[in-house]
């Protein structure tokens, strides 16, 4: 065992080992009674490789980090799975559970009156949703190019008389750039 | 602990060791770690992409006469076949049909058409027009569906669209991005 003191602590914290039996004075028992011949109580922490673990954590997590946070979905929708995608992008969130229509969350209009009218049309609140946000970003962001880009959060089973309807009430309203938000499917992508 | 010693120090001048501070740098690197690992998004979400094509205002200079390029109309109304149709215009330059079949993937229910994406991956190698690295404009795919057609193949068949892939360059670098830019039929 080391009788070398620990650099960073002296007193009243002592190196550690046996304490018992000291008083004895007989060097075998000394001896045996301080774990001589035996494996050190003492054992060294290896900093350095531990330091470099820490960093390849860092170094890995700092790459992957998403600066966009997490992606609201919501749980009532189930998302089909797709092999060709891209990214996800920062835009905004046009949501379609059962027969709601939703925007960031907000409501924005039934799909029920395009499934009775049973025919393309533009859905208004959502229309004039999506255009008070393009001219708020307008106003926030002058001379620069609106990027019209919107994401479709859309439930598998909805039919496509109702997907048609919101890409084009959308486009209209000034997002020509249509998203549909998927899964990855197999690990594919861009 | 960890420390430089490069000699010196002898004769009242300033020591030249110095100690590096390892505990607090490590208590530092697990804090990064943990805030790091609280804050990451371990979503696999994407997005495919659909093009709406609204015609802009009208531009005073705009040339009247705008040469019509090939379109591959993609005709997924039928039960039994897609209908693929190159057309320039209103002109039908050809006709390919290709039989339906849908291909499960997975236990969620996901669908692919790995026979539409290859056909459509024969048809851009014979007739797409867009092909250069440095050419910003992309073949058009235009897509007709039923009304009643569930979102989930609508999704199937835009991603067998997207599956021919060119080069694309731009500031200096190249990537693979897909062939086709997709939009829906209005009618």
């Amino acid at each position: 065992m080391s009788e070398k003191p620990l650099n960073r602590f002296h007193q009243p914290i002592s190196v550690p080992g046996r304490r018992l039996l000291h008083h004895i004075p007989l060097r075998f028992v000394r001896r045996k009674v301080s774990g001589g011949g035996q494996r050190a109580v003492n054992a060294e922490i290896p900093l350095i490789p531990f330091i470099d673990f820490l960093l390849c954590i860092v170094l890995f997590l700092l790459a992957s980090f998403s600066a966009t946070g997490e992606l609201p979905i919501d749980k009532n929708v189930k998302l089909p799975n797709a092999e060709n995608v891209i990214d996800m992008t920062e835009a905004p969130m046009v949501a379609i559970t059962g027969t709601q229509i939703l925007v960031d969350g907000t409501p924005a209009g039934s799909t029920r009156v395009v499934e009775e009218a049973n025919r393309l049309q533009r859905v208004e609140e959502l229309f004039n949703i999506l255009k008070n946000k393009r001219e708020l970003w307008k106003q926030l962001n002058p001379g620069k190019d609106f990027p019209g880009v919107v994401i479709l959060q859309v439930d598998r089973k909805v039919p496509a008389l109702v997907v048609k309807s919101v890409f084009q009430t959308a486009a209209y309203a000034g997002f020509p750039n249509v998203s549909f938000m998927v899964g990855r499917l197999g690990g594919g992508g861009e | 602990m960890a420390g430089i010693d490069v000699g010196g120090g002898h004769g009242g001048k300033r020591a030249l060791n110095h100690e590096i501070p390892l505990i607090p740098f490590i208590d530092f690197l697990l804090c990064l770690v943990a805030f790091l690992l609280v804050t990451a998004v371990w979503s696999q979400m994407a997005r495919i992409n659909a093009d709406a094509r609204v015609p802009g205002p009208p531009k005073p200079e705009q040339p009247e006469d705008i040469k019509k390029e090939k379109q591959l109309h993609v005709e997924m109304r039928g039960e039994q076949k897609f209908q693929l149709v190159w057309k320039e215009g209103n002109t039908v330059i050809n006709t390919i049909d290709v039989e339906r079949k849908k291909v499960p993937v997975g236990d969620g229910g996901d669908i692919t058409y790995p026979d539409l994406a290859k056909k459509i991956g024969e048809e851009w190698n014979a007739n797409g027009s867009h092909r250069a690295a440095t050419d910003n404009k992309f073949d058009q795919a235009v897509l007709h569906t039923d009304n009643s057609t569930p979102f989930q193949e609508v999704i199937a068949v835009i991603d067998s669209i997207y599956s021919p892939k060119r080069d694309w360059s731009m500031g200096g670098k190249t990537e693979k991005v897909p062939a086709f830019n997709v939009t829906f039929a209005v009618n």
